[in-house]
């Protein structure tokens, strides 16, 4: 048969079907190729990279005189890479004599087939270094940080850890956890579809910027000083804990924060020895969080007669009382109903109200404080800070638990004039005292002074406080300056006595709740020189065993300290006291 | 003998072995621990195929109108073989095993049907513009369109769509085919409507980035849009590491686009191109119909399969299994469209 013409028309017409929709289809591969371009590359980008974090050094923390008290340590994390490795055998015997790991283990991660595996985190280094001398193929050794505690239980409670992933848990590593951490670099590389690193593509690296260096106001002799003394009295007096408070009382820069227990910061998950081995995991989270609270901050109790510094300076602010006043002491008070009784059950008799200070006399303060009244009471309390919290740069401080107003009547008034029947923290306690001793002017306690760039040592940040704010008159501060130490010098507080310098103080011993248990809280806070005071140094011991009385167990811890770290600070002696 | 063609041909096996490597090496390293592993296999079919593309070539292709019955019962016989011992690879019975071989009939059926459509259709030319006629051909057609069909359509709707322009070509009507025309456009519409997977097909192709099985297709777009004007460079594609899935297969033209752009895709479009001008170029200067059928069969299946492996590679229609011709790998596709090459070939000795 021929071809005929209309045969041929006909195959034109399918030729330039043909030609119309490849021509259609090239369109559309411009219209791909050109205009969407941008678009897929982008996705298609995010689908092959990946981002390697590279960790950034987190920030020291320094104590006021440089001492490194938080520091880093360079550590590494072994991996293998399934796909790289050719000698499978030879890697799992290096790895096992390496790390100390059963053969098995390892075979196991070896034979996987993933992208990359993890043998073993926080290697020391010269370890890693030895293995990657080994230039074994498909064995990675990557550098790593691992947080460091060069002292070990030092200021534990205070400069707290970090978790896995570097960021703080508890204490100064969460509170200045901006500061610290730093920026992580990334490493982005290209990848197939089964997440393997492609060899020979450029990495694209975005350094990581590390952590700035934190001062705080700890000083690491006092604070080491400080410890050893409080390790020895809990020893001697068989007590539950103790609490070391050592601050500057005209700055509220503290010095020194013992919270006895400590326990390792560079092994925090560790409960102490002799716990039950047999807990489940919610008793052994809560028997840790128990091991790393911060009684002076975390923690309330009822001050007793430290809390007569405040009653005494209300007093005498609102004048309801004068120095040279005379009361007499039978050996209780009886307030409406009740009959309280005085610490000296047969009486103090006839006395001053200094005398009644010195002696802590518990009348006294009951009338001194019917004398202010609850309204009165309530506006000092708020006024000289009591109600709030001090705003300690530190987290989880305790409010203030306190009587509500309404609710106070003449026994109430009479307990809360000498310290009972409310809580307050250590650190608010012993901020109070100091603001109101110190020309009466509020501080703010705390620790984080300011904050330099680590690479160039330049100040870049003083972390302030707020202006101080006025609470008592210079005048009924110098007084109380002067009643508190005659306190030391002829009261209660005689144990604290140290020649040649003059010192002012407050001792106190309140018995815990319930009251049947018979659990007493011994306490003394001192601050000197006297007239001038430099320095402020609380000690509470909790639950000691025996003699329980602050002046007697609390005052000489004190005086210890004091003996040492006041010529450490410059305090000069006087000559003729 | 037409050169040009030849020439076009050898440079699209070549291009295409070359494609197929750079494809290819990144799987068969994962899967047979072997770069070359596809390639070999390629480029023994090619070799094979092109031998017997020259000796066919030397043929006088009349010969085929004799032996063209015999082709279309093989065809039949050889789809029934795979529907009863095929062996599946990727969850499909396509394939025969031949000892170390395997062979994929369809392939086969649709150089067979060409023959043999060409000889019916020249046979029955005087009465082609009649219904009955029509439908004396499509009952050779549709026996072996549904066997294929059974466990590939896309090749079925190739077979059948070379035996409506076998049929177009040699008819002097234009009516009847619109009318064809539409009754298919119904007959899809009926297919698609009764397989609600075919429909799911459909939303995918709509919005592959919102289906998990629009996965493929959303590849291949990325690999495309990679490409840009350029490419990325011959062996430097990422998106055939795994990310587009048998990358050597139905999807290789998306990664041709990705590693030499815009600018190597369009060459080879325009080599296929070429190709379809020069069989329609030999198919209207055939002296006999049965030559210039060859040629137009040549032709209708060359235009099907590329097209369609474009349209589906670009999104532009919903996602089937066609191979891109010569470069996708598959022996016996390269081996029979070289032995179609060598008819088309001896059909263009004798042009006027």
């Amino acid at each position: 048969m021929r071809n005929k013409t209309y045969n041929k028309k006909k195959m034109l017409v399918v030729f330039l079907s043909a030609l119309l929709m490849i021509f259609f289809l090239i369109a559309r591969l411009v219209y791909l190729m050109i205009f969407d371009a941008a678009y897929y590359q982008q996705k298609a980008k995010m689908l092959h990279e990946r981002e390697r974090e590279i960790k950034a050094a987190r920030g020291e923390i320094i104590d006021r005189n440089g001492k490194v008290l938080a520091t880093n340590k360079a550590v590494c994390t072994i991996s293998v890479i399934h796909s790289q490795i050719t000698d499978p055998e030879r890697v799992i015997q290096v790895l096992a004599d390496e790390l100390g790991i059963e053969k098995e283990m390892i075979r196991k991660r070896v034979e996987k087939v993933s992208s990359r595996e993890k043998i073993k985190t926080n290697v020391e280094k010269e370890t890693g270094d030895r293995i990657r001398a080994y230039e074994l193929d498909g064995v990675k050794v990557d550098e790593d940080f691992k947080r460091y505690y060069p002292y070990g239980n030092l200021a534990s409670k205070v400069l707290g850890f970090t978790g896995g992933d570097n960021q703080g848990i508890i204490g100064l590593e969460v509170k200045y956890e901006n500061y610290l951490k730093g920026v992580n670099g990334m490493i982005l590389t290209t990848t197939d579809a089964r997440g393997i690193e492609l060899a020979d593509t450029l990495e694209d690296r975005v350094e990581p910027v590390s952590g700035d260096t934190l001062q705080v106001s700890l000083d690491y002799n006092i604070q080491e000083y400080a410890q050893q003394a409080a390790e020895k009295v809990m020893e001697e007096k068989q007590a539950d804990a103790v609490v070391i408070l050592i601050l500057n009382p005209k700055t509220g820069e503290i010095y020194a924060c013992v919270n006895i227990p400590e326990f390792d910061l560079n092994d925090p998950f560790t409960l102490p020895e002799g716990t039950d081995s047999a807990l489940n995991d919610e008793e052994k989270q809560a028997m840790l969080n128990q091991m790393w609270r911060n009684r002076s901050i975390n923690d309330t109790y009822e001050p007793g007669s430290i809390f007569k510094v405040f009653t005494a300076s209300a007093a005498l602010e609102e004048g309801v009382v004068k120095e040279e006043d005379t009361f007499y002491c039978p050996g209780y008070k009886l307030v409406e109903d009740r009959r309280i009784r005085c610490a000296r059950t047969t009486g103090h008799g006839a006395e001053t109200f200094v005398q009644g200070v010195q002696n802590s006399c518990n009348p006294v303060f009951i009338e001194v404080g019917m004398r202010l009244g609850t309204e009165n009471f309530y506006k000092y309390f708020e006024k000289f800070g009591l109600m709030g919290k001090t705003g300690v740069d530190l987290p989880g401080e305790a409010a203030t638990i306190m009587h509500k107003k309404e609710n106070v009547g003449q026994v109430e008034l009479a307990t809360m004039s000498f310290g009972q029947s409310f809580q307050v923290t250590p650190m608010q306690m012993a901020t109070t005292v100091c603001s109101l001793v110190n020309g009466g002017k509020r501080i703010t306690p705390h620790f984080g002074v300011a904050v330099y760039d680590a690479e160039s040592g330049e100040k870049e940040e003083t972390i302030s406080y707020g202006k101080r704010k006025q609470i008592l008159s210079k005048e009924t501060s110098e007084k109380m300056r002067r009643i508190l130490e005659t306190v030391v010098s002829e009261g209660g507080g005689k144990k604290a006595q140290i020649e040649g310098y003059r010192i002012g103080g407050k001792t106190a011993t309140s018995q815990t709740l319930p009251r049947s248990a018979n659990r007493y809280i011994g306490s003394f806070i001192g601050f000197a020189p006297a007239d001038d005071p430099q320095v402020a140094a609380m000690a509470i011991i909790y639950n000691p065993q025996g003699i329980y009385y602050g002046g007697t167990i609390a005052a000489p811890v004190v005086r210890d300290i004091f003996d040492n770290i006041l010529p450490y600070l410059g305090i000069e002696r006087e000559e003729n006291p | 003998m037409d050169y040009t063609l030849l020439l076009i041909v050898v440079l699209l096996v070549v291009i295409g072995l070359v494609i197929l490597y750079s494809t290819s090496a990144y799987n068969g390293q994962v899967k047979f621990h072997d770069s070359f592993y596809y390639l070999k296999k390629q480029a023994f079919a090619t070799v094979l195929g092109i031998v017997l593309m020259l000796f066919v070539a030397g043929m006088d292709y009349h010969i085929w109108q004799r032996l063209a019955i015999f082709g279309y019962l093989a065809a039949v016989a050889l789809s029934v073989a795979v529907m009863l011992f095929g062996r599946e690879i990727n969850g499909s019975k396509r394939w025969l095993a031949l000892g170390p071989f395997s062979f994929q009939p369809s392939e086969f059926a649709k150089v067979a049907l060409i023959l043999f459509l060409a000889d019916l259709v020249t046979k029955n030319v005087k009465t082609i513009g009649k219904m009955w006629t029509l439908c004396r051909i499509m009952f050779w057609i549709l026996p072996i369109v549904g066997l294929v069909g059974a466990s590939n359509l896309s090749t079925a709707i190739i077979i059948l769509g070379i035996g409506v322009i076998l049929i177009f070509v040699a008819s002097p009507k234009y009516a009847q085919f619109a009318l064809m025309g539409l009754a298919g456009a119904c007959f899809m519409g009926l297919f698609l409507a009764l397989e609600s997977y075919r429909l799911e097909r459909l939303a995918i192709w709509r919005n592959p980035e919102k289906y998990e099985k629009g996965y493929q297709t959303l590849q291949g777009l990325y690999a495309i849009g990679s490409g840009g004007v350029f490419g990325v460079g011959l062996g430097n594609s990422v998106q055939k590491l795994g990310f587009v899935p048998e990358a050597q297969n139905d999807m290789i033209f998306s990664i041709i686009c990705e590693e030499l752009g815009l600018a190597g895709a369009g060459i080879i479009v325009f080599l296929f191109l070429l190709l379809i001008w020069r069989f329609f170029m030999i198919a209207s200067g055939s002296r006999d119909l049965f030559g210039a059928l060859i040629a137009t069969g040549a032709m209708a299946h060359m235009m099907i399969q590329v097209i369609l492996n474009i349209a589906v590679v670009t999104n532009t229609i919903p996602n089937t299994g066609i191979t891109l011709p010569f470069i996708s790998y598959g022996g016996t596709s390269v081996m029979f469209l070289l032995i179609e090459m060598g008819l088309v070939l001896s059909v263009s000795q004798v042009v006027d």
